[in-house]
């Protein structure tokens, strides 16, 4: 079974999350030009490496960040937005 | 045109559609038609000891969450949990549940009145947000509880990994549901809670199992007097 953490719920089984895209810091759009908007519109980097990425803890309603290496699928931290000095180290 | 008063229509238990229209005793409570008895005490009592299963949808529910929700409880005189995923009892007669760290879910036990009080409360403060309620909820009661548990949720719900005052949200048989365990007459049991929607499939689910382990449906009577 494969697991994830909660920062709030703690350690659950992956079935109970949903993966809610990678966390991508949107441009100002009152200085950026058209296409820079639409690059952050319509591109994704499907690159495999270290991705920030949105989960959502169904069963609470808790959306949270986790660091992801997607090459490995091996979660490195998962911690909640503005809260990443709180992080939760995977599996402990 | 025939006009209706909607304070005067009785809901139904969000369960009661899976649950036996004749052979079951009905009656109206907190204004749910729900069942208060599936078979003769002694049954019941049999039932709720090897593993009973019961509907309390019908108890009342306050939610409510927001940064300043803990505060607008606190000066309306309800007991807090302190700790987030966590309940306690305030009043003797009513389960306030904390859900994460700024989520409350209040449910007055039979007797309890804190929900009514706080729904009459008419005053808006600001970062405090009502949250409907449309639970279905059951108690599950009995020494093979953890049995069942076993089969529908991937959680331990033994003592020692579930604290007496320790709530979760996770999923059984496949849906969300918040679940912590308590004493009730000085017997153990589990409660759970699901989106009212699901109160068929989950009544359903939980009364196969607990046929097959030798318990039963057990009716809201069983429990009026705790």
């Amino acid at each position: 079974m494969k697991l994830l953490t909660c920062p709030m719920n703690g350690t659950r089984p992956l079935s109970e999350f949903v993966f809610g895209g990678e966390y991508r810091q949107a441009p100002d759009q009152d200085t950026c030009t058209d296409a820079e908007w639409a690059a952050y519109v319509h591109n994704r980097s499907g690159a495999p490496g270290d991705k920030k990425e949105w989960w959502y803890h169904s069963p609470s309603g808790t959306w949270f960040i986790a660091e992801r290496n997607t090459l490995t699928d091996k979660v490195t931290r998962t911690y909640l937005l503005g809260q990443n000095n709180t992080t939760q180290e995977e599996g402990k | 045109m025939q006009q209706f008063d909607v304070k005067s229509i009785i809901q139904t238990s969000p369960v009661a559609h899976a649950q036996p229209r004749d052979s079951a005793k009905w009656e109206v409570i907190n204004g749910m038609d729900t069942a208060v008895e599936f078979a003769s005490t002694a049954i019941e009592d049999a039932r709720k000891k090897v593993l009973g299963v019961a509907d309390v949808s019908c108890l009342s529910r306050y939610g409510v969450k927001g940064p300043n929700a803990t505060q607008w409880l606190l000066e309306r005189g309800i007991a807090i949990p302190t700790t987030p995923n966590s309940w306690t009892i305030c009043e003797q007669k009513t389960l306030v549940l904390r859900l994460g760290s700024s989520e409350f879910l209040i449910e007055d036990q039979l007797g309890g009145s804190a929900c009514t009080r706080l729904a009459s409360d008419a005053t808006r403060v600001a970062s405090v947000y009502k949250v409907p309620r449309a639970d279905a909820a059951f108690i599950v009661s009995g020494s093979e509880a953890l049995n069942l548990f076993s089969e529908l949720c991937s959680l331990d719900l033994r003592e020692k990994s579930l604290a007496t005052k320790d709530l979760i949200m996770t999923q059984v048989a496949g849906i969300s549901a918040t679940v912590i365990r308590q004493t009730l007459n000085g017997e153990p049991v589990y409660r759970v809670w699901c989106d009212g929607t699901y109160g068929p499939y989950m009544w359903e689910v939980l009364i196969e199992i607990a046929t097959e382990l030798g318990g039963g449906a057990v009716g809201l009577a069983q429990y009026q007097n705790s």
